[in-house]
């Protein structure tokens, strides 16, 4: 069962998240800052990060280039309430990106896209 | 091979190495070569370092302007035959150069660029002392500009390879220096990659290589001394399709296996002032003109190559009034993907091989037309999200490619 982390900083959202991705067979762990993220994949390895952009107190770009500096085949998924930080050319470091909705389908296919990702070594 | 070296300050061992290949270019050279030195010295001034010039025996005084530009790094000339042209064959000198030289970071640009700032040495040679064993640009670019990598070898790569490596016949690259080795023995060397091929074929032997791949924010375009970006298309077209063709028959094992894409990693995103490309015009009307013109003169070829199916998708968009055109992504992903098959199956018949290769030029411009059309009411950005879904078309088309290619 893959394992993904969801960080975000509103409770809704995990819970919708944690709810609906288990559902669909996954096992879900969330984190609500970006606070100690590095240490926290480091040590519950996840197999998917689905990062919120805009947080309180942390930059999901930011967050997302220290990632691929640490992690850098991680699959990474930016989630975000407005499309304008494409304008940001830090995004490019994302596997996928999805504009929040409570309808989880494309968030679906691309945890699954991002899963069956395959590059021989 | 080597057939004239000209080492003033005799080097024998250098750590970096700034390259230029050229033939002709007497009127640029000298000031690139004295704009590197500065960026040698600014960001590496306890490195040792030589700029190599591998040149096509030019006859206007490249040799000249180049070792008599001011600067205090050392110089290598190194010339191919007279006889011997293209880039490839400038860069087939500079891997056996690197690994004699023992090099650890090199560093390619063209000579001709003319807003190259010394900067551009650290934002190139930097990533492979971070990591990184090749390293392209990525410059800020205009919609139109390079339509040749936004619709035909940007999707074609990432689908095959796997990586998303926006820029990968940029024309610029660094690399680690024993790659060198890697080069000189990779497969699908011909006259193609010999030219302008090579571009294609160093980012595609090192994808294939597994090695860290970086791209490196250059945040400007990359301007030349003006070109009509359409010019000498015909020729640029056919290398750049022959080397993706040839290293699909020389890769088949490796990107049978790759499912989807990855990021590439990015270098220099902190603090980046952005600049705005120059605004490239294309002019449409002619272009599909052309996609028209290229049945008159292709049309049995195109029934031959392409899937049924495939070649009715075609005639519907020949059928359709220049107001109304589009060239589906799909479309074109399942056009180009038979031809590959198809260019296998002829096999060591390179008179097949090229007529077909000269025939996927109108449907090119096609496209084109049909991706001018889409963005023209687009920002820059939006264009590229368009064109990152056409990759994304490319990637779900890939099982047709699959299916189709010749056991």
């Amino acid at each position: 069962m893959a394992k993904i982390l969801v960080v975000d900083d509103e409770e809704h959202i995990r819970l919708l998240y944690s709810e609906e991705l288990r559902e669909a067979g996954y096992e879900v762990i969330t984190a609500d800052s970006g606070y100690k993220l590095l240490e926290r994949i480091e040590e519950e390895k996840p197999d998917l990060v689905i990062l919120d952009i805009k947080m309180v107190d942390y930059d999901g770009l930011d967050l997302l280039q220290d990632i691929r500096g640490r992690f850098y085949d991680l699959p990474v998924i930016l989630a975000t309430a407005y499309d304008t930080f494409k304008e940001d050319a830090k995004s490019i470091a994302a596997d996928y990106y999805v504009v929040k909705s409570f309808d989880l389908t494309e968030l679906k296919k691309k945890i699954a896209m991002a899963l069956e990702t395959h590059l021989p070594e | 091979m080597i057939h004239l070296e000209e080492n003033p300050q005799n080097v024998t061992e250098a750590e970096l190495v700034v390259a230029f290949p050229t033939f002709d270019e007497a009127a640029s050279i000298g000031r690139a070569v004295e704009i590197v030195g500065q960026g040698l010295q600014e960001a590496f001034p306890d490195r040792q370092a030589v700029i190599i010039n591998c040149d096509n025996h030019s006859l206007d005084g490249t040799r000249d302007a180049f070792l008599q530009a001011a600067t205090p790094v050392p110089r290598i000339y190194l010339s191919t035959e007279p006889s011997q042209r293209g880039k490839g064959a400038n860069l087939r000198m500079l891997f056996q150069k690197v690994l004699d030289l023992k090099a650890e970071v090199v560093v390619v640009l063209e000579a001709d660029i003319s807003n190259l700032s010394p900067s551009w040495v650290r934002l190139f040679a930097e990533p492979i002392q971070k990591g990184a064993a090749y390293v392209t640009p990525f410059y800020m670019r205009h919609k139109y500009e390079n339509t040749l990598t936004s619709c035909l070898v940007y999707p074609m790569s990432r689908c095959l390879y796997g990586r998303r490596v926006r820029q990968l016949d940029a024309g610029d690259c660094a690399f680690r220096g024993d790659l060198a080795a890697t080069f000189l023995d990779a497969p699908a060397w011909g006259d193609a990659v010999e030219a302008t091929g090579i571009d294609v074929w160093m980012g595609t032997v090192a994808l294939v290589s597994r090695v860290p791949v970086w791209q490196t924010f250059i945040g400007m375009p990359k301007e030349h001394r003006m070109k009509d970006p359409f010019a000498q298309l015909s020729v640029r077209f056919r290398q750049a399709v022959t080397t993706l063709f040839d290293l699909m028959g020389a890769y088949e094992d490796f990107w049978r296996r790759v499912k989807w894409s990855k990021p590439t990693a990015l270098f220099n995103l902190d603090g980046q002032e952005v600049e705005s490309p120059p605004i490239v015009e294309v002019n449409t009307s002619r272009l599909h003109q052309r996609f028209h013109e290229g049945f008159q003169e292709f049309e049995g070829l195109w029934r031959e190559v392409f899937d049924p199916m495939v070649f009715n998708k075609l005639d519907e968009i020949r059928s359709m009034s220049f107001e109304q055109f589009t060239f589906p992504t799909h479309t074109w992903a399942t056009l180009l993907f038979d031809a590959a098959a198809a260019y296998r199956r002829m096999g060591e018949d390179g008179e097949a091989r090229s007529a077909l290769v000269d025939s996927l030029l109108p449907l090119y411009l096609g496209k084109v037309v049909s991706y001018v059309k889409r963005t023209e009411r687009m920002s820059i950005q939006q264009a590229e999200e368009h064109v990152e879904g056409m990759c994304a078309v490319f990637e779900e088309s890939k099982p047709y490619l699959l299916e189709k290619w010749p056991h």
